[in-house]
């Protein structure tokens, strides 16, 4: 009789383990970048003149990666809208927002495609000295972070249109767009680096 | 127990006369040249992240708590 008089009360941690899991795995993340960028200074301060004189006719697409940038920026906002859409228990917000912002990566990635292709055929490439290495490996490697972070948004879109989400239950579109927001705060610093110094 | 003396003896003459040679660590805040100065900035920056990343986490574990503990009990 005594176990029926029992409540189980079951508390929710304050941080969940997801949300943890997330945090540690983008500690990792920026750890891994960090050491990216290590190198890419090492090569950019330790250069007198930038780009190197075997690629003075080379010159990277400012613009155009603005623009790309840009989008990118308005990604991070139209995914925040779907994290606050579902707190308000309004699902096909969210279906709309996670469309955008999958549309959007994808957009990106499309326009980033393009550019490396024409670099390609300028002459720039990954076997070409210092320069084309670690402007690929670094941009190469956050585009993969992007791609991976667009796969998961169409994952959780489809987890969405399943109806696998409430205001109760959204640790899904909440770990996606952690993830999400990191990798489009990571952009900027990047794109300053590489492309604007 | 002579010999012992006369090796280190040696070595701190060795040392005292060749300095230079110490100087080839890259983190060498004495050299000027373009690659010790962004050997010296990656490395300082390197050394940064770490803190960087477990002050983040560790901040917003924190955060969590702290404002967990604020809030009445249902």
């Amino acid at each position: 009789m005594e176990t029926q008089n029992h409540i189980d009360v079951r508390e929710r941690p304050p941080l969940s383990n997801a949300r943890l899991a997330i945090l540690v795995l983008l500690g990792a993340e920026t750890m891994l970048f960090s050491g990216l960028i290590g190198a890419f200074l090492v090569f950019r301060i330790g250069n007198v003149t930038w780009p190197p004189p075997s690629h003075i006719g080379i010159e990277l697409p400012r613009i155009v990666t603005g623009i790309n940038t840009a989008l990118l920026l308005i990604s991070g906002y139209t995914m925040f809208q779907a994290w606050r859409a579902i707190q308000k228990e309004k699902v096909k917000q969210l279906r709309n927002w996670l469309l955008i912002t999958g549309v959007l990566g994808l957009l990106f990635l499309g326009i980033q495609g393009s550019e490396w292709v024409q670099l390609i055929r300028k002459g720039l490439t990954l076997q070409s000295g210092v320069y084309g290495g670690i402007f690929y490996v670094l941009i190469g490697c956050h585009a993969v972070h992007v791609l991976s972070a667009v796969i998961w948004v169409f994952t959780v879109l489809g987890m969405a249109i399943a109806g696998r989400f409430s205001a109760e239950q959204y640790t899904g579109v909440d770990t996606c767009t952690i993830y999400w927001v990191f990798v489009v705060a990571l952009w900027p610093i990047l794109y300053v680096l590489v492309y604007l110094t | 127990m002579s010999r012992f003396f006369f090796a280190v003896t040696l070595l701190i003459v060795v040392m005292l006369i060749v300095p230079t040679y110490l100087e080839a660590c890259p983190a060498c805040k004495t050299l000027d040249d373009p690659i010790s100065k962004g050997f010296n900035f990656s490395i300082l920056f390197m050394m940064a992240m770490p803190f960087a990343v477990f002050t983040v986490i560790g901040g917003t574990v924190f955060w969590h708590y702290r404002r967990a503990n604020r809030e009445p009990m249902d």
